[in-house]
């Protein structure tokens, strides 16, 4: 979808395309005027607040126990920042570009805590009697 | 650099660092040894990670158990304790003194363990002394590690009925030799999804977060469940139940869950989370308490279902006192 519309279309306020830079999906069909700009605009927002979102939640958690927990993070830190959910699902294709998560060695950190095996007790806590 | 109170007949003075054993080179603690240390006017629990020989002298890297790795640290043996009744007594009295309840879950956190300014690794001796009471916050978007405030633990309440139950639990099976009659049902598994069909039905939907910390429940449990679920005297029974793949979600129920919710800030403390996204898995996670404690009659076993531990052969019979 090259070129400027002129046709008074309903304010179909297209600025130059930038052609040669999009990377994202040149073959989509915009149907409505939003500008394809934006669109690339809010992309790469998006990709740009999931490499935020990733210094707090490393991309190797995702490999381990805690993955969920991680990816719950990403979830919660890209909804706030666009003032909407965000689905795992999204979350995961947003990080496939960057990652291939599959291929991340497993976090070594998850050794730490299973390969300490030891035997379950109730905190001191528990068995003293002003506990709230 | 730092000062050694002990002996220290390391050999060679040199940087040669494991291999060797404990008792002969003069290092106190090895790797992978569960300690004691002091950081602050109190004493935490810790597990040395590493050591090494340092300017001829041994240095371990603990790490604070329930808190967060970035925490870590080097230190010398006289910040460390080894494990023993002895010195958990004075854990505790240590605690007492500041005033504070060990595993606390009250609103307040008296922690007071705070980083040295800018230096973290050097922190040769404020151990006992000058202990800035300060608190630092979880949040860690950056470089917040050296200054401000934190929750020491992602704390989560736990209803008094649940721990009611959790004693009982712990009763029937330290001092009166019984387990959990396996499988339960429901299992942890069909919990989960009984608290899911229950928010779908109360809410018309379940954001896609809610489900994934229910998996992240999930998922620590079968991995958690043999590492730090289970009472001594259930491993016999658990080496019975779960042969190959099977999950122990599919096969434990409540009261274990139960007891992962009492581990769950120590396993949360592996991951960093901001303080605004904790807060709101607390409340999904507080509100899935508060189901099972609604639906405690069907989750949690009565004390009658509990039974000795025996190789199962498919008889039931409860014996009871």
């Amino acid at each position: 979808m090259g070129g400027r519309t002129d046709e008074s279309g309903g304010g179909k306020e297209k600025e130059e395309e930038q052609d040669g830079m999009s990377v994202h999906s040149p073959c989509k069909t915009l149907p409505s005027s939003a500008s394809s700009l934006s669109k690339e605009q809010s992309q790469v927002e998006l990709e740009l607040r999931l490499l935020e979102a990733l210094e707090i939640y490393p991309p190797i958690k995702l490999r381990g126990i805690h993955r969920h927990f991680v990816l719950y993070g990403l979830m919660e830190y890209l909804g706030r920042s666009f003032e909407r959910q965000f689905t795992a699902d999204e979350v995961l294709q947003l990080l496939d570009r960057f990652y291939n998560i599959e291929m991340l060695k497993s976090d070594d950190e998850d050794m730490d805590i299973l390969n300490h095996e030891e035997d379950f007790s109730l905190p001191q806590s528990y068995f003293d009697k002003e506990e709230q | 650099m730092g000062s050694s109170s002990k002996e220290e007949t390391a050999s060679d003075g040199d940087t040669a660092s494991g291999g060797a054993s404990p008792s002969n080179d003069g290092r106190l603690f090895s790797e992978g040894e569960r300690v004691l240390a002091y950081h602050g006017p109190r004493v935490y629990g810790a597990k040395v990670q590493k050591v090494e020989l340092r300017k001829k002298e041994w240095k371990y890297f603990v790490h604070y158990l329930g808190w967060n790795k970035n925490w870590d640290e080097w230190v010398s043996a006289d910040r460390l304790l080894k494990h023993t009744e002895e010195n958990l007594v004075k854990q505790k009295a240590l605690d007492k003194k500041q005033g504070v309840e060990k595993g606390t879950k009250s609103g307040r956190s008296a922690q007071t363990k705070t980083r040295g300014s800018a230096d973290t690794k050097t922190e040769k001796d404020d151990t006992k002394n000058n202990a800035a009471k300060g608190k630092k916050r979880k949040i860690e978007s950056g470089n917040e590690k050296d200054n401000a405030s934190a929750e020491k633990l992602m704390k989560i309440q736990i209803p008094a009925t649940l721990k009611k139950h959790l004693i009982d639990d712990w009763e029937h099976i330290s001092q009166k030799d019984k387990v959990v009659k396996l499988p339960r049902s429901p299992n942890v598994d069909e919990i989960l999804s009984k608290y899911l069909e229950f928010k779908t039905k109360k809410d018309g939907m379940i954001p896609d977060s809610v489900a994934e910390i229910l998996k992240g429940i999930r998922c620590y449990f079968d991995k958690a469940l043999p590492v730090m679920l289970l009472y001594k005297k259930e491993r016999r029974q658990y080496q019975e139940a779960i042969v190959d793949d099977t999950s122990p979600s599919t096969v434990y129920g409540a009261e274990h869950l139960l007891r992962l919710f009492v581990k769950l800030p120590e396993l949360l403390s592996y991951v960093n989370m901001e303080e605004e996204t904790w807060s709101r898995m607390q409340q999904t996670l507080t509100d899935l308490l508060k189901f099972i404690q609604k639906n405690q009659s069907t989750f949690l076993l009565p004390s009658s279902a509990y039974d000795s531990d025996k190789v199962s052969d498919g008889k039931g019979k409860a014996k009871d006192d």
